[in-house]
């Protein structure tokens, strides 16, 4: 049993704005047409910085390494090339594959042993799906617990090609994430003339949200993925987001848009183009507005109460953000959570 | 202080003082035995195999993990023998004073 700590409620110059650890879970890196074969680029997400690179020829391998050589750390970014599938640092020529193993030490009699044995630079397992590279994150560097989902929309030529949107906010990506079951602030914020009947299933990693009766369905994919379908007497519009931590308190936000081919012209095309402007906030004679102009303020200035105090009619806050607590592994009895 | 009676190389005999506690591999490269140890003790160089003489086996210990893998990949370039170890994970004490070996040959 827990009571209202009034003291902790009104007292908040204590409390902070993003007390979160960078979560586990599979994140957006870039596009792979952003990635040349044989290219190395420094890159800076969850919170440090990156090598990534890609091996030379038509369908070379992406990696994303720590970026210090486990020999006499210099930086593989900064002069490291690509030789065939490795990144060759450029202090003594030590060569690693995209998984991290030591693959050449040009002067050596006897390699190391442990390079037989184990990858010895850190890298994330990376896979590139519907045109993106993906990265799988965990803190104590723990492989895969989950795959990406299938998304027909990103995967089949019978979908237009989407529009995408980037934004960045002050925020950490569990509070983005959260206003997906919050849906009392859908009426306030957004302007929508009801609060929107809405179910919500917590299933392992992922999260299945129904509003109003099939309108919009979302599903959340560990912390770095969420689809949305808005469906609109059956016209369906697909909102991909795949937003990934900056830094503890900064959120790279990105969107992919897309819709089935309907005939140029048709109304369901004016249906679905619409819905699209929507999500996005862009849409003319709306009463509600879409996460552009509206959340910000919100997710730019506000504080993580883990204490919060909630109402009936509030969505399923605390639901979502014990579900989310599984993306901090070692932070299980973290009361700032 | 330990005392151990070294074969070097070019088959020359010395007996150097070594602290107790600390890696026989120091003592040997600090009193330029032709150990090099490289590695500073981390098994990945094997610049400081040693053969310690058969009676003296039992008191050093057993290999460690590490340590055979470092042992196999030397195999290639010289002689292993029942006494082949890596003086860095050998560490003196007191029940090593009089300790005799020789230092192993060069990867060359």
């Amino acid at each position: 049993m827990s009571v209202i700590d009034l003291k902790l409620l009104q007292e908040t110059k204590t409390l902070e704005r993003c007390p979160f650890p960078i979560p586990a879970g599979w994140f957006f890196v870039d596009y792979s047409k952003n990635l040349a074969p044989g290219e190395v680029r420094n890159v800076f997400l969850l919170d440090q910085e990156w090598v990534l690179f890609r091996g030379e020829g038509e369908d070379g391998k992406a990696g994303l390494t720590d970026p210090f050589c486990p020999h006499l750390g210099a930086h593989l970014g900064h002069g490291g090339k690509v030789v065939g599938d490795n990144i060759r640092c450029t202090f003594h020529h030590w060569q690693f594959n995209p998984e991290g193993w030591c693959k050449d030490v040009p002067y050596a009699k006897i390699m190391p042993p442990v390079c037989k044995k184990q990858p010895i630079l850190r890298t994330l397992p990376v896979i590139e799906k519907w045109g993106m590279i993906w990265c799988w994150y965990h803190p104590q560097a723990e492989a895969p617990q989950w795959e990406l989902p299938s998304i027909p929309e990103l995967e089949s030529d019978d979908y237009i090609e989407p529009r995408t949107g980037h934004w960045e906010v002050n925020t950490a990506v569990q509070e983005v994430a959260e206003n997906g079951v919050d849906f009392a602030h859908l009426k306030f914020l957004h302007g929508e003339p009801e609060i929107p009947p809405a179910t919500t299933e917590f299933k392992g990693h992922e999260i299945f949200t129904d509003m109003k009766n099939g309108y919009i369905k979302g599903h959340q994919c560990g912390p770095g993925l969420a689809i949305f379908r808005f469906d609109h007497e059956g016209v369906v519009a697909t909102m991909v987001s795949y937003s990934v931590p900056y830094t503890r308190e900064q959120t790279k936000m990105n969107m992919s848009f897309t819709h089935f081919k309907y005939p140029e012209g048709t109304k369901e095309a004016m249906v679905a183009q619409h819905l699209v402007n929507h999500m996005v906030g862009e849409a003319d004679g709306e009463e509600s507005a879409g996460f552009e102009s509206v959340d910000f303020i919100v997710w730019n200035n506000k504080k993580y109460r883990p204490n919060p105090l909630l109402c009936d009619g509030d969505g399923p806050i605390l639901q979502y953000r014990k579900w989310f607590k599984q993306f901090y592994p070692g932070n299980e009895d973290n009361p700032n959570l | 202080m330990a005392q151990i009676h070294v074969i070097q190389r070019d088959g020359s005999k010395r007996t150097i003082e070594a602290p107790e506690g600390e890696p026989l591999m120091e003592a040997l490269r600090d009193e330029n035995t032709g150990v090099e140890g490289t590695c500073g003790g981390t098994c990945s160089c094997g610049t400081c195999h040693v053969y310690v003489a058969g009676t003296w086996q039992d008191k050093t210990g057993a290999r460690s993990d590490e340590e055979d893998m470092m042992l196999e990949a030397l195999e290639e370039y010289v002689e292993l023998r029942p006494g082949s170890r890596l003086a860095c994970r050998i560490e003196v004490s007191n029940a090593l004073d009089g300790l005799e070996l020789e230092i192993a040959p060069p990867v060359e």
